[in-house]
């Protein structure tokens, strides 16, 4: 039978060679860090919002990389999802998209009136550019995310709109612009999808009319004062080019 | 109870008590949340919980090995502890870290850095704390009659819990090394170095309960905790899947942490072997179930469960999701908060100078607590196996996947009041025995 002696060789000798071999692939793995998370890419804002990401313990709810809590959505592929328009927005008012479901907490360095207009945007700015760096780093094929519908909403639909309606043949430019905002509206909105937070659009040109349909973009609670629907402060040339788009929603 | 310094740990049980029960609220407010009630949100969000929850869970479990080893090491080592008042000022000194530490995620201070939330000035308290704490050890080993292998496994593991915290307290601004490290701290404690100091009380625990022979025991110890390091360092790898790391890590960690149950199976095995061996019956029936109770949850939790989702092919669908819950609860409440509770149904008739081994109260609190913990554990898994199909393989959204997961947290919830009463028992039969005397000093148990 085997000794105590020869039993605390195999301790020993394991410990050694397992702890030697994992010290050797620390090693190389460091060294292959930069490359697999561009860090040539990791600009000062972004560092900013790493240090916002940390400092507030945005882990306890969101997972990012997969690593965190279970409590609010997976992270790695935000930037993806929803892009800027659709981010910057939220940040600003988070409970706003979300009315009635799972809240955030809502940051007083996001918001105009508490920090200023200037400093609100700038953390908000470097937040997305966090997520922007996050989204690149090389995980081995883990998106965290096969949910990439926003996005395919808006190419099915706009391919649909603009097919049977000469009027809505949408110059290539417009298109990049719906699509960004786009990006936006569909945190909440689906066309024939089905109700989300807001209603589907899906014909929603037969319902309203331009003018109605302008005012409710630019401000939603002068029409229905309790509207979860948020003002998205956008300019009035996006306003004229989004309603047109829903107008071709017949 | 053979030295009078042995008392202390009475006090550090006192502690872990009264932290662990706290941590148990703060497990209530996130259980609701998921639940979707989440009227504390505005006082209490959801992170300033979970943080409150992990660390609570650290630190009473820190408090635990310590009151653990300020018993066995006077015991082993044959002489009385080496500084009482030091032990006493560490014991306060690591309150009043967590304290501030719990205060202080309420008010935004601290770091996003899942276990590991206390902020870097206190981390430095802590290393003093550890390191105050070591020494006194040392100190008691040195000058002892004698260094037997528990005691040096012991105090082996735990110089190597508080080494390896010190990875963690590097500062950087690529958050692919910060994760990195972090599993330095977190993967290597709990698979690796504190299932040393796991081994060393189970097996000062047997030597007590069964009687076996000491170098019987300690052999084992030795092949069970190699095989703990054969497969826990590499095994690190299962967090290296998908965090940025190079891919052979997929298949490193993948083979390693795929061996790492058969350290927990030896565990479960050498304990019941044991008790079946052992000629010698002991009294305290209770302590010997929290023991047999400890070795063989800590295989279904660590060990079965943990294998459910260490492959890279599985794990690229669970990483980040409920099933990581599930799995947590139950490796650490067998292998380490039930070691804890084990050690403390030992410790206090002897302590307390009362022979006084079972009661309806002790019997109730261990069946209701497991009870409990394995219904939670049921639930959560039933929420992350729901979670993966729906969301990751589905494509359905987070908050939607979520809402359908109310009435399984409501599971969670009152599984979570049946364990809650079982631990509440624990805490009642542990205030009947009184306060820590000398009535059974000098007695050789
Ligand atoms: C009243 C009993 C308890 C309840 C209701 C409860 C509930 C919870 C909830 C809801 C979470 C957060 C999951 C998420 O991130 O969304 C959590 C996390 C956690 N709890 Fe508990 N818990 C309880 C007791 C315990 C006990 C006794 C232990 C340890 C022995 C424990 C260890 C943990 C750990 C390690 C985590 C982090 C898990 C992970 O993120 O993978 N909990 N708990
Ligand atoms: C007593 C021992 C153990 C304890 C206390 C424990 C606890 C935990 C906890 C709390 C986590 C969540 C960590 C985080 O996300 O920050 C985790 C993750 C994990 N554990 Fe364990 N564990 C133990 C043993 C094991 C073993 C033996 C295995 C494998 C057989 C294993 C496999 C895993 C895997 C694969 C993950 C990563 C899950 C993910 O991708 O999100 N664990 N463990
Ligand atoms: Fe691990």
């Amino acid at each position: 039978m085997l000794t105590k002696s020869a039993a605390k060789a195999f301790f020993l000798g394991g410990t050694v060679i397992c702890a030697a071999a994992f010290v050797f692939l620390t090693v190389d793995t460091i060294a292959q860090f930069p490359d697999r998370s561009h860090e040539e890419n990791m600009t000062p804002e972004v560092i900013h919002g790493f240090e916002i990401w940390t400092e507030n313990n945005c882990m306890g709810c969101h997972t990012l990389m997969g690593e965190g809590a279970y409590y609010a959505p997976e992270l790695t592929q935000v930037f993806r999802r929803r892009g800027e328009a659709w981010m910057t927005e939220f940040l600003k008012d988070p409970q706003a998209f979300y009315p009635n479901r799972r809240k955030m907490v809502q940051y007083d360095f996001y918001d105009a009136k508490k920090v200023g207009k200037e400093e609100a945007a700038k953390n908000i700015a470097d937040t997305i550019a966090f997520f922007n760096w996050v989204g690149d780093i090389d995980l081995n094929g883990f998106t965290g995310d096969p949910n990439n519908g926003p996005e395919q909403d808006i190419e099915k639909a706009a391919a649909k709109a603009a097919a049977p309606t000469a009027a809505a043949s949408a110059s290539v430019d417009q298109l990049a612009t719906l699509r960004s905002l786009n990006a936006v509206c569909a945190g909440c909105h689906t066309i024939g999808g089905g109700a989300l937070v807001g209603p589907d659009l899906a014909g929603v040109a037969n319902r309203f009319d331009a003018k109605y349909l302008t005012k409710w973009i630019q401000e939603p609670s002068t029409i229905k004062a309790d509207t979860t629907m948020p003002n998205l402060g956008l300019g009035d040339a996006q306003v004229k080019e989004l309603v047109d788009f829903l107008l071709t929603l017949k | 109870m053979k030295y009078k310094s042995q008392k202390i740990a009475w006090y550090f049980f006192a502690a872990c008590m009264g932290l662990f029960l706290l941590q148990l609220v703060y497990g209530f407010i996130m259980g609701f949340a998921h639940m979707g009630m989440d009227g504390l949100h505005d006082i209490i969000p959801f992170n300033a919980a979970s943080a409150t929850h992990k660390n609570l869970l650290v630190v009473w479990l820190l408090a635990g090995f310590m009151g653990a080893a300020y018993w066995i090491i006077p015991e082993e080592s044959g002489r009385e502890l080496w500084s009482i008042k030091l032990a006493w000022v560490q014991l306060a000194s690591l309150l009043l870290v967590g304290v501030t530490a719990v205060i202080g995620f309420h008010l935004n201070w601290w770091e996003g850095r899942k276990f590991l939330e206390i902020p870097r000035e206190l981390d430095f308290l802590v290393v003093v704390n550890v390191l105050a704490f070591l020494f006194n050890l040392l100190m008691t080993i040195w000058k002892g009659k004698r260094i037997t292998t528990t005691a040096s496994v012991l105090f082996f593991g735990l110089l190597s819990a508080a080494l390896l915290y010190l990875p963690g307290m590097i500062t950087f601004d690529n958050i692919v090394f910060d994760s990195f490290f972090r599993w330095w701290v977190v993967h290597l404690w709990v698979e690796g170095v504190w299932e040393l100091i796991m081994g060393a009380i189970m097996s000062y625990l047997l030597i007590k309960l069964t009687g076996v022979d000491r170098e019987v025991i300690e052999k084992w110890l030795y092949i069970i905790v190699g095989f703990t390091f054969l497969s826990g360092i590499l095994g690190t790898g299962h967090h290296y899947y998908y965090t940025g790391a190079p891919g052979y890590w997929l298949m490193i960690g993948g083979i390693f942490s795929a061996l790492e149950p058969l350290a927990f199976l030896g565990m479960a095995m050498y304990a019941i072997a044991m008790a079946r061996k052992g000629g010698r019956k002991h009294p305290n029936k209770i302590a010997l179930t929290w023991t047999i109770g400890c070795a063989v949850m800590s295989f279904v939790g660590a060990g079965f469960l943990g294998f459910a989702h260490t492959l890279p092919s599985v794990n690229m669908y669970t990483h980040g999701t409920l099933i990581t819950g599930m799995h947590g609860h139950m490796a650490f409440w067998g292998a380490y908060a039930m070691l804890i509770l084990a050690m403390i149904a030992y410790v206090l008739p002897q302590v307390t100078g009362r022979k006084r081994y079972t009661d309806w109260k002790a019997e109730w609190a261990f069946w209701t607590s497991n009870i409990g913990m394995t219904g939670m554990v049921g639930a959560f898994a039933v929420m992350g196996v729901v979670q993966v199909y729906l969301e990751r393989k589905g494509g359905m959204d987070f908050l939607e996947v979520q809402e359908q997961l109310h009435v399984h947290a409501a599971g969670l919830v009152i599984a979570a009041a049946l364990f809650t009463m079982g631990i509440v028992l624990f805490f009642m039969n542990f205030c009947s025995y009184g306060m820590p005397n000398d009535e059974t000093l000098g007695q050789e148990d």
